[in-house]
This record gives C-alpha cells, structure tokens and sequence, in this order.
C-alpha cells in the first residue's frame, strides 16, 4: 500500500486525464460538501431550539390551573381552578422525594413611580425558590430571599429595563420606588439573556401582594423542579403523578385537559430532539443518495480507464502480475481519488461554517457547526465509498486475459 | 528445458470449433535457439502462447525445466511467468508513461527485488542492449529497433529460463531486424534457451533450429547451421 511504485503510476494516471480526475473528484467531493452542509444545518436548528429553552431551568414542571371543560363530582363544566398556598404545601407534602425548589407566581400589575419617572410593569410574586426554578440571574443586589418572604417585607427585584427606565445612571439599590403609590425597596437588578421583554418585569415576594391584594391566599401558577437525577421516564412518571393528584384535589376529571395542565419541559425537549433526529436521519440519507451519485460516476470512469488499459494489464500480467496486485492498483486509485476530493470538499464546508457558522444567531438556528466525530465518519464512508466504487472495476481488470489484452491493438 | 507431448488445442467460433494445434510433440534442451515458422493460422502463435502460459491446452502435456504446467491457477501461473519466461512481442508492448528504465525494472517490480536493485539490474540490461544513455527516454522518444531492444532487455531482466519472441522482428525494416536478431544471438551465445515465432526465412535461418508447423502438426524439425546477423549489420 505505500509502496513508491504504486502511488508513481497512481499519478501518472491522474496527470494523464487532469480533467477526466477533477470530473469525477468534484461529484464526490460535491456529495461530501453536501452531507456535511445538511448535517450542520440540522446542528444549527437544534442549536437554536436549545438555546431558547436553556433560559429555564430544563428540570422544571409548571402546573397551570384553567376553566374545567367537562362535569365531575357534582361540579359544573366551565368551573374556574383556582390555586392557594396550600396547594404549594400540599405538593411539598405528598412528593418530598421528587421536588427540589416549588414556587407559586401571582401576577399583577403595577404603575412604578422614582422621582419624576413612572411606568407600568407587570408583576410576578413569587416565592425565593422562583430564582432558580427560572434561572434568573441577579446582576447587582439580591433576590427575595426567605426573611422576605416571611416578613412579607415590601421588596423588590428589577429588570434592567426597568432599572434604565426608573433610575437612569442611577444606582437603583436600596432606593425605594413607589408601587401603586407604596413605597417598594429595591433589592436587586435581574437581567434575562435574550429576551428584553423579561427584563421589563419585576419580581416581589408572593406573600407581601397576597396581602396587598385583600388578604388572599390565591396563586395564578405553580413552578417547580424535580430530581435532576430523574431521567425523561422518571421525569414524566412524576409530572403524570402530579397532574393526578392535583386533578384529584381540585375536583377535576381525569381525562380533562382544560381544567389543570401539567407541563413538563421534559416533553418539550423529548419532542426536540426526536424532531431533529429525523432531520437527521433524513440529512443523512440525502447526502447519502448524493454521495452514491459520486461513487457511481467514481466506479464508470474507473471502468472506462480499466478498458482503456487492457493492454497494459495484459503486459503486466505478462511480465508476471498476480491477479491481486492489479486489483490493489486499481483500488488504490479509486481510494486515493473519492479520499482526495471528499476531503477537499469536507475542508470546505468546514472553512465555510466555521467563516459564516457563528454570524447565524436566530431562534430557529443558531451556529451551524459540524462535530469531530462527523468528520471521523465522513472520512470512513469516503473510503469505504472509494473501495466499492474501484471495487467492480478492478475485478474487471483482475479478470482481463493476458492474451486477450495483448491483441487489443 | 521444454517438452511437450501430444498437445491439442481448438477454439470454439460460434457453433464450429476450431482445431488448430493437433497433437504437438517437441523438445527443447537448454541452449537452444529455435525457430517456429509456418503460414498464418498454422498455429504457430497458439503454440508460443501456450507455451507461454497466456493461454492453456485442451490436453496433452508440458512440462518446463520438468515442471508440470497444467491447469494453473491466474496466480500461480503469473509466478511461472514471472520466474520462467520473458517474452518479446511483435508490438514492443513497452508501457507507454513509463521510462525506458522503469520499462526494464517492471518484471523486477513483481519479483519484489528492492528498488536500488531493481534500478541497478535494469541499467545492466540496459547498457547489454545498448541503451544505456536512453534509460530516462519514454517508448515515443524511441525508434523501433531502440523499442524491440528495451523489450529484450525487459525480458531479460527477470532472468527467465525461456525467452519466447512472437514475431521479434514484424514491425521493423530489415536492418534493424537483424541488429535485434544479433542481440538474440549473442544473448543465446551467453546459454540462454530462446524460441522465435517467424514467417521470415531469413531470421529463421539466424536460428539453430527450425520446426515448421502446418495446419496444427510440426511437418518439418531440423538442426541448420546458423547465419550469423552480424554479417548483415
């Protein structure tokens, strides 16, 4: 295989059909290029719906309370749910195994007041855990916090967006603003990556607009976050659980979908990446379809050239060839073919996604890139595709008669 | 060196068959320089490819430097090749991107010398034949004669115990057949066993020995004194 003789004629033919060899080299090459663009095409879609998903926490369950939509245990359908703290308890209580943080929310909105600016924001109250179970991230200050909570002190974490609006160059810690004309303290900045309307929001403690709010004990959502440990099935095992009970509690059917939801971004993700699988799958089996094109063309320029050479072969064999070694001549030139040119057209699709890969930052797709062990498979299956397309052909060639070749004139 | 007995071979031409070697019988002791004459289609050039090992017999026996050659695998038989034979074709048969040198070397190639010796070896045979200067020129930078002397020196290379020549001198004008006939001669003068396939009288009498052969038998198997080539140079 390294033998100097063999890559001399391997040359010797290429340099004779420059053209004939760029010909067939640019479909492979082509298909390579292809396949890798398909792939990375499919990375930057998943790359995308990831990074939209990877603002929350991917352990995390919201429960929703809706209108029920069909009659149950002498209740009415188009009865409204409403959740109370003591759902929050009654969680903590029943799954003390599966939860890790639980957090109720309770929206609200609220005119905001500093010195001469004013706005209107919406509210979420919530409870300390909410910072995790969201993946807030609290550039200056602190988030609500325990002793907070408890105290039902009037606290308050902004968004940045809010904080620009409210307190210009002004450092907004410690600052009280007024909230529907009661004066609020600022505890902490919040920023969200990505999304600019998050960061028009305001975080207080659930318990102080409870109280604010007519002394309710009312809460619009319940979040929380399981076991990390969990896989998808434990995962969904446990959210089914939850939807059960909380059904059962709230005097909801079963079956009806309208009165509790239980969501679990566990789904979410299960659906994604089944969903880019199969473009997967269909990225690769595209490339590859492309791709039998370039051997196909490989393996009738390599049996034009074997007919071309009969003569030749007969003198070889003449002078004392073993079948064998026609065979790996004819091979290696068909190896060293589909191998040149499919890693010239992987180096540039590689060069082309690594030049414009990261310029693509959109929802939908983000960073198109190509993983090593792509690369690894792809160079396989060009060798493996440069075998079978010489592979034909070189028998032809192992088969020529010596006799039969010296007479072709 | 060669013995054949009762060899028969024909060729199937659609539905007819063609009988065209019918019960050869034919010795060759080492040494030997014979001619193969006869018409077209006597079967002449049949017997010297089967000789030759490119093609089989239907029956009979040949046996060369006492080695049974029957029914031999595409392998083995390109071992033998190898081993025992050089052949000189009528059309040089030379490789056409390969230098003269590189012509030479190639039965080396597949004896699996190594490359310095293969090199060495060949630039000998080279020079013997006269054309030493000529080693890095292609076959197309080559006159006739210069090509049918690369051939010799090819088939030499391997140091075959048979030299088998179909036609050595068909494609070239008369003087330079006989320049290529006296490099058989002397090459015969050094003990080499050779087997020339001719229709000319005058090359078959440069032989020691020649057999006529006859719509498939030898009719003819004479001893002659040989005129020597170098006479007409």
């Amino acid at each position: 295989m390294f033998d100097r003789d063999i890559w001399q004629e391997i040359f010797n033919t290429i340099k004779k059909n420059k053209l004939r060899t760029f010909l067939t080299g640019f479909s492979v090459g082509w298909a390579i290029f292809i396949l890798v663009m398909l792939l990375a095409s499919v990375n930057g879609m998943q790359n995308g719906f990831y990074s939209q998903f990877n603002d929350d926490a991917t352990n995390s369950i919201i429960v929703r309370p809706g209108t029920t939509s069909e009659a149950y245990a002498g209740f009415e359908a188009g009865r409204r749910v409403q959740f109370k703290n003591n759902d929050i308890e009654f969680i903590e209580k029943s799954f003390p195994e599966d939860f890790v943080e639980i957090s109720g929310r309770y929206y609200a909105n609220t005119v905001a007041r500093y010195k001469a600016e004013t706005g209107t924001y919406s509210v979420q109250a919530v409870h300390p855990d909410h910072q995790i179970i969201e993946k807030t991230i609290v550039i200056s200050g602190r988030f609500i916090n325990e002793a907070d909570h408890v105290n039902k002190a009037k606290v308050a974490v902004i968004g940045r967006k809010v904080a620009e609006d409210l307190f210009d160059k002004e450092d907004p810690i410690g600052q009280f603003a007024e909230f529907n004309g009661l004066p609020f303290k600022i505890i902490g900045v919040f920023i969200d990556e990505g999304d600019d309307n998050a960061e028009r929001r305001i975080y207080a403690p659930i318990s102080t607009y409870q109280r604010i709010y007519g002394n309710t004990n009312d809460i619009n959502v319940i979040l929380l976050t399981y076991n990390p440990n969990y896989d998808l099935t434990k995962a969904l095992e446990f959210s089914d659980k939850l939807e059960t009970i909380m059904k059962r509690r709230h005097k909801v059917a079963p079956e009806d979908q309208a009165g509790i939801r239980v969501w679990n971004y566990a789904e979410a993700f299960d659906d994604i990446s089944s969903f880019t699988s199969v473009l997967k799958a269909i990225g690769i089996g595209v490339g590859f379809l492309i791709l039998i094109a370039g051997i196909v063309g490989i393996g009738n320029i390599m049996v034009f050239t074997i007919k071309e050479r009969t003569k030749e072969i007969g003198i070889r064999k003449a002078l004392g060839a073993r079948p064998n070694q026609i065979v790996n001549l004819v091979l290696l030139e068909s190896i060293f073919i589909t191998a040149l040119s499919g890693f010239i057209g992987l180096l540039f699709a590689w060069g082309i996604l690594a030049i414009f890969g990261p310029m693509f930052n959109t929802p939908a797709f983000t960073n198109p890139n190509v993983s090593a062990s792509t690369v690894i498979t792809a160079t396989i299956v060009l060798i493996i595709a440069g075998v079978l397309a010489g592979l034909i052909p070189a028998l032809k060639a192992s088969n020529v008669k010596p006799i039969v070749a010296l007479s072709d004139k | 060196m060669i013995e054949i007995k009762d060899l028969h071979k024909s060729y199937k031409m659609g539905s007819n068959s063609l009988h065209v070697l019918k019960g050869i019988n034919f010795n060759v002791e080492e040494g030997e320089l014979v001619a193969i004459m006869g018409s077209s289609g006597s079967g002449k050039s049949t017997l010297l490819n089967i000789l030759g090992m490119l093609d089989g017999a239907d029956s009979g026996e040949y046996y060369l430097d006492g080695v049974p050659i029957k029914d031999l695998s595409e392998k083995k038989a390109a071992q033998y090749r190898n081993k025992f034979l050089g052949f000189v074709f009528q059309s040089f048969n030379l490789i056409n991107y390969k230098s003269a040198l590189e012509n030479v070397a190639l039965p080396l190639y597949y004896q699996k010398v190594g490359r310095r010796e293969r090199q060495d070896k060949a630039l000998n045979y080279l020079d013997r034949v006269g054309l030493k200067e000529w080693a890095t020129h292609l076959p197309s930078e080559l006159s006739g004669g210069q090509k049918q002397r690369v051939a010799i020196a090819r088939a030499m290379a391997a140091e075959p115990k048979v030299l088998l020549a179909d036609e050595p001198t068909g494609a070239l004008d008369s003087k330079t057949s006989y320049e290529v006939m006296d490099l058989i001669q002397k090459i015969n003068d050094d003990g080499n066993t050779i087997l020339v396939v001719t229709h000319e009288k005058d090359i078959a009498h440069m032989c020691k020995r020649i057999v006529h052969l006859r719509d498939g038998v030898i009719v003819e198997d004479t001893k002659i004194e040989q005129v020597r080539a170098q006479e007409y140079v």
